[in-house]
Parts: C-alpha cells; sequence; structure tokens
C-alpha cells in the first residue's frame, strides 16, 4: 500500500468520527442544499442548462488548439503576454522571474486552485515575496499554513470561534468578536494595505473567452477585482481547459456556475479583462501576463473515455453532494482537487500508481454525476480509473492471489460450497470467542466499527434446495 | 522593457504543447447519442427548449432582482430628481472625497447636487474626476456611469469607460446613474452587445456587477461589504 493510500485510510478514520468536524460540515452543506435548489429553481430547464453547458465545454476542448491560439492573439494585439507552460516548474519559474526583474516585493493573490496545483506561493516566498491570499477563506486558511479544504469554500471545515482565535493569535490580540461580519472587517482593513502596497495581483480565471481574447472571473467579495485593478503588473495562472469559444456563452455558464457554486442566480462580479490599462483609462495594470498551465492536461485529450473531465468548471457541486466527501471531509484526500473530481482527475496528473485508492473513495452511488452542470461521467469515471490501474499491474499480489481463488470458486460450485461452509463456521467460533472486529478477524474492515452481520445458519444452497422441495 | 520581447522568444514549450494538444485531438471520440437530440439554444426563437424564462417587463424584473442582490434602486422622474437623490445618498455617507467618472451629464449631476447641497447649507465635498486618475484608497463614494443594465440578474455593466477599474470597487458605495433606456433583458444581449460593439477592443476591462461585494466564506454566513462596496446604488432615470 502507497503512503498516500495509508494516509488517506487514517485520515478518513480520524474525520470520520470527529463529532465537530461532522457539525460544522453537516450545516455548512444545509445552507448549500437549500442556496442550490433554490437556485436551480430560478433557471427554467436546467436540464437544458447543463445540456448547454456540456455542449460549449465540448466545442472548446474539442477544438482546444485552435481556441487557444484565438485567444492568445487577441491578448498579444493589446500589449498583453502570453505563456505556455508545460508544468509546474517552468510556471513557477516564469511568474518568480518575472517578479524578480520587476523588483516585485509584495504579491496579492485571488483565489485560483492552479496556483494551489502548481505550488506558486511556496517559490515566491522562497525569493523573498511576501504573498497574501485576498479571499476570506484562503485568507484563513493561507494563516493556518494548510491547503484550501474546499476548492469553493476554502475555510468550510472551521466554525467562526475557531476563526475568531486565529485571528487573535495572527492578526489582533484585542480581538474580542467572533461575529462573521466583524470578522471580515478584520481581515478588510489587514489586506486593504496588502492591496495597495502590492507590485503585483495574481488570479485565475474561471475562463478564457477565445473569440473576445478575455479572461473570465467570477468573485462575490470583490478581492479579485483588486488584485486586477491596483497593482501595475497582473499576472493570471490558469489551465488550458478553462477556454471557451464565445463571449455569449457566459450568458449560460455565468449563472449555471454560481448556481453549481453557491446557489446564486449570478456572482457578484463577472469580470472581462482583456490586456493592460489602455491609454486613457483611469487605472488599471500596466503589464498584463497570462500563464497558460498544461501540467498534465493535454494527455487526457487522447483519452477517449475521460476526455470529457477537461470539460470541468471547479463549481464543487460534486464534493459538496458527496457522500464520502460528507463524511472524510477535503483534506483527508491530500490532493489540490478533493471530492469525486479530484478523485478522477488526480490519478492522471499524479500517477495512477499513488492515487488509484482515490477511485474507491467512492461508493458508485452517481450523486456528483447527478449534479454536475456539464454532465461529466464522474462515477463511471472511478469505476475506469479503477480498472486501469489493474490493467497497468498497479495491485497488490495478494489481491491478485484472491482473484486466482475467487474464480476457480466460480468455476467450480463444490469449492465454492466448502469455502462458505468454512467461512461460516470459521467466523461462527471466531463472534462466540468475542473476537469480531480484532486483528485476526478477516471481517474486521466491517466488524471494526460496526456489530457483524449476524451469520446465516445455512448455506444459500441449502435454502434453495429446501424451497423448491416444499413448493 | 524586457518583457515585450520575451513572448515570442521564452516561449519554447508553446510549440510542444500545442503538438501533444493536436496529438491527443487526433483520438477520434464517437458522438455521444443525446447529441443527436434537439440542440439547447439561449434565445426563444424556434426550439422549444428554453433555458431562462423570457423577460417581459425587464424595468420591473430589473427592481425586483435588486432586491434579491441588495442593492438599492431609486427610479426618478428627471435629473432634478436624480440630483436629489445622489444628494440624499451622499449626505447619509461619512465626510471625505467623492471620486466621480469624469463625463459631461455626471458634470451637470454634479453640479445640480451641490446647489441643492449649499441651500441645505450642507458641507461641500472635495471630488476628483477620473481625468484625474485613479480613485483614492479613502474615497467614500465612486460615481459612475454604466454601459448597460441587465433586467434578468439585476445587474449594472461597466467597462473601463465607467472611470475605469478602481471606480466600482475601491469605495465603500458605488452610485450608477442610468437611464431606463440602458435596460437590456438579459445577458445573452448585454453579451452580444459587448461582442457586436467591439466594447473589449476599447476597453481593457469590463465587468457585470450584481450587486454589494459579500462573501459566505464563515459558516455560509453571508456579510455584505467584503473588499468592495457596503452599498451599490442605482439612480436610474426615465428616459434615455
Amino acid at each position: 500500500m502507497s503512503t498516500a493510500a495509508q494516509r488517506f485510510l487514517q485520515d478518513a478514520a480520524v474525520k470520520s468520527a470527529d463529532l465537530m468536524h461532522r457539525e460544522i460540515i453537516r450545516r455548512g452543506m444545509d445552507s448549500y442544499d437549500a442556496a442550490h435548489l433554490k437556485g436551480r429553481a430560478r433557471i427554467r430547464d436546467w436540464e437544458a442548462a447543463r445540456q448547454k453547458c456540456q455542449e460549449i465545454k465540448r466545442e472548446a476542448i474539442n477544438h482546444l488548439d485552435r481556441y487557444l491560439l484565438q485567444f492568445e492573439e487577441k491578448v498579444i494585439a493589446r500589449g498583453g503576454h502570453v505563456f505556455w507552460a508545460a508544468d509546474s516548474e517552468e510556471a513557477c519559474a516564469y511568474v518568480k522571474n518575472l517578479a524578480t526583474q520587476l523588483g516585485v516585493r509584495t504579491v496579492v493573490k485571488s483565489k485560483s486552485m492552479v496556483t494551489e496545483e502548481i505550488h506558486l506561493s511556496p517559490v515566491l516566498e522562497k525569493a523573498g515575496i511576501k504573498v497574501w491570499e485576498t479571499d476570506l477563506g484562503e485568507f484563513i486558511v493561507q494563516l493556518r499554513e494548510e491547503p484550501p479544504y474546499h476548492i469553493v469554500t476554502p475555510a468550510m471545515h472551521l466554525n467562526r470561534g475557531q476563526i475568531a482565535k486565529l485571528f487573535r493569535e495572527k492578526l489582533d490580540s484585542g480581538i474580542t468578536s467572533d461575529d462573521p461580519a466583524d470578522l471580515m472587517a478584520v481581515a478588510r482593513r489587514k489586506l486593504r494595505e496588502a492591496f495597495f502596497a502590492a507590485e503585483m495581483g495574481i488570479s485565475g480565471a474561471n475562463f478564457l473567452v477565445a473569440d473576445a481574447g478575455v479572461i473570465a472571473i467570477s468573485t462575490n467579495e470583490g478581492n479579485g477585482r483588486l488584485c486586477t485593478s491596483v497593482p501595475r503588473i497582473h499576472v493570471v495562472v490558469t489551465g488550458i481547459e478553462k477556454v471557451i469559444p464565445r463571449l455569449e456563452d457566459l450568458a449560460v455558464l455565468w449563472p449555471v456556475l454560481a448556481t453549481s457554486g453557491t446557489g446564486q442566480g449570478i456572482t457578484t462580479y463577472g469580470t472581462l479583462i482583456g490586456g493592460p490599462r489602455r491609454p486613457g483609462e483611469a487605472d488599471g495594470p500596466d503589464e498584463f501576463h497570462v500563464v497558460l498551465v498544461d501540467n498534465g492536461r493535454s494527455q487526457l485529450l487522447a483519452d477517449a473515455e475521460q476526455r470529457e473531465v477537461l470539460h470541468c468548471i471547479r463549481c464543487g457541486a460534486c464534493l459538496n453532494i458527496c457522500p464520502v466527501f460528507r463524511h472524510v471531509g477535503g483534506h483527508t484526500y491530500g490532493t489540490t482537487y478533493p471530492g469525486p473530481i479530484g478523485s478522477v482527475l488526480t490519478p492522471h496528473l499524479n500517477g495512477i500508481a499513488e492515487f488509484k485508492h482515490l477511485s474507491y473513495a467512492s461508493s458508485l452511488c452517481g450523486a456528483c454525476t447527478s449534479v454536475c452542470p456539464v454532465k461529466i461521467d464522474l462515477h463511471h469515471h472511478l469505476l475506469q480509473n479503477r480498472r486501469n490501474a489493474t490493467a497497468a499491474g498497479a495491485t497488490k499480489s495478494s489481491e491478485r492471489m484472491m482473484f486466482r481463488a475467487w474464480r476457480s470458486a466460480m468455476l467450480h460450485p463444490w469449492m465454492y460450497a466448502l469455502g462458505g461452509w468454512s467461512v461460516r463456521k470459521a467466523l461462527r467460533i471466531l463472534y462466540r470467542l468475542g473476537l469480531a472486529g480484532s486483528i485476526v478477524d478477516p471481517m474486521r474492515v466491517w466488524n471494526r466499527y460496526r456489530s457483524p452481520v449476524p451469520l446465516p445458519s445455512e448455506s444459500f444452497r441449502a435454502r434453495w434446495r429446501k424451497d423448491r422441495a416444499a413448493n | 522593457m524586457p518583457q515585450t520581447e520575451k513572448a515570442p522568444t521564452d516561449n519554447s514549450s508553446r510549440a510542444r504543447i500545442l503538438e501533444r494538444i493536436r496529438a491527443g485531438l487526433r483520438t477520434v471520440i464517437p458522438e455521444p447519442p443525446a447529441m443527436a437530440s434537439e440542440p439547447v439554444i439561449l434565445k426563444p426563437v424556434f426550439f422549444e427548449r428554453i433555458i431562462f424564462e423570457p423577460i417581459s417587463n425587464p424595468l420591473e424584473r430589473f427592481q425586483q432582482e435588486c432586491v434579491s442582490n441588495l442593492m438599492e434602486c431609486a427610479l426618478t422622474a428627471d435629473s432634478a430628481a436624480s440630483a436629489r437623490q445622489l444628494s440624499e445618498v451622499l449626505q447619509s455617507l461619512p465626510a471625505g472625497e467623492i471620486f466621480v467618472q469624469d463625463d459631461p451629464s455626471l458634470r451637470r449631476l454634479i453640479e445640480m447636487t451641490t446647489e441643492i447641497t449649499t441651500e441645505l447649507a450642507a458641507p461641500r465635498r472635495a471630488i476628483r474626476w477620473s481625468s484625474q486618475g485613479a480613485p483614492a484608497e479613502a474615497s467614500q463614494a465612486t460615481v459612475t456611469l454604466a454601459e448597460a443594465l441587465i433586467a434578468q440578474t439585476g445587474s449594472i455593466l461597466v467597462t473601463a469607460s465607467c472611470g475605469g477599474r478602481g471606480a466600482s470597487v475601491v469605495a465603500p458605495c458605488h452610485i450608477v446613474y442610468a437611464t431606463t433606456g440602458q435596460l437590456v433583458p438579459d445577458l445573452t444581449t448585454a453579451l452580444s452587445r459587448v461582442s457586436q460593439e467591439r466594447i473589449l477592443d476599447r476597453n481593457s476591462f469590463a465587468c457585470v456587477i450584481s450587486g454589494s461585494s459579500r462573501t459566505a466564506d464563515i459558516e455560509k454566513i453571508l456579510v455584505q461589504g467584503a473588499h468592495g462596496p457596503r452599498r451599490l446604488v442605482v439612480i436610474l432615470e426615465s428616459g434615455g
């Protein structure tokens, strides 16, 4: 078993028994569920909206080269820069060199999962640059020196008391209130200084609009607005799969993203930026750089079954509905992208051998697929990943032996009967001795936390014979 | 600036990534059967599947959406009423400079507002015009125009021409002076207009703003006024 898999099982066991964590997540998810349903009701034909979004993303991904080039041409024509990064190192090196060359000492960041994926902040900080996360949730997890818990609400695992305590320790010992509005005000004051001191703003992009040649960012707090308005340099770090063909596509993607992400009808700020400040404009950065990150995404294009994973718009709906996510929480996954989409994507980005266990962190119930706004067939992709891992030989020899034994038993009825009989006998003795769930119990995984399922007095075959004789 | 020369030269991975993309796309994926059914379109023209409810009364819808977006919308009959409205909003704010988009219509509105203020013997405010640069961090309010108002989502569409980027986000209160003639029914219409009129070729920035700045990052509880304005006020004048 790889260490990532072991860690997952350990953390999952701890988290699912953590009652406070459960309570916080349950409350957060309940309010999301209510908002999400209300939001969906505002759209007359939700299924048509999903289908439209799927069609838009499919068209974009199936012509990815063309749309990226169209986007690039427009941005360069306006005096912006487009850098293509094959992997994390290239992307980080570009941003770091840019910052050093231009004498940047402070960076303000708005929320971007791609910068988490490539681990940009540690690289900048090692170069002596101060990095401020400015989204409230990101700011909180940055102060706690931990990764985001959730791709949309990074600090949803914390309650107000924990956040107030954190702010007292790290920002101002005089904070007495734990009211969310007061805590926001503390963060606002602190981050205002950062916004107006920073030379560089780094943002992500929710969409890259090919025909208009602009990036689209959705934010509620306005931090993304300040990051891209006040500092003299704006760097966008984003994945190549974020491209969409037309500006008008946002007329459906924006409401659907907002509905699936938070239940809002539309996100407060839908910002479109196509380049640096133009002559005559009152403000805006003098430099505009877009870093297009591949980092394993282009490989997925060749996967006939799973190319559509690149359609993902990172709304977080599959995390919110997933019964596994709700119990084990975001950090247990140990990946940048948690939840069903993360379990599908991570083996592609970081290797199937180390992350195949994530394909099993699912009951295959299909709840994720049912809510995905771009209709990604998530649970079938988890199943395919299980198959791929097995085909690639990433299974333990003990597992292979078990399956060989199972195969013989299925081919030889007497062997199956004998096996069933001996297991029933053995378990009965074990349970009578009070050893259910102990280290010698072969059913330990189940029985550790549950009372054992009662053993049948006779085999299925015996019952079948008896019933047939009776009728 | 060294970067101007950099884009074409320093992009050694560009060709490699494009090649990988093209190689990947050579894998043919069979069209899923669902696609064969009728395509979904955004506008209710010929096909049956309509995603969003068509909007019959844009003004009414805009006002409704303003309420749910927690923004203020004041309907005024003429510019004198708009000036009175603006003066009321400004009087409710703490003392300090305000930032105004440098546009003839706003110069007139501010002039009328100043007359009202003088009549009331209220203190006059320092004004910074967008032609003088970005709004100061300490601005109490910003006053701008909008490119359009979107009824479907209760949104205002602003661009860099509306006083710049900071004009709609830096101050705790953003006041928009618009006319009912600027109302468009939905996002599709607004975005089509942006495309057709090549608005993004003339502006480095545009934004669809739907309410005041907010967050729900702590316990999913809504807090109004995060990093941007706590108040978004639309003074909506009949006509235009």
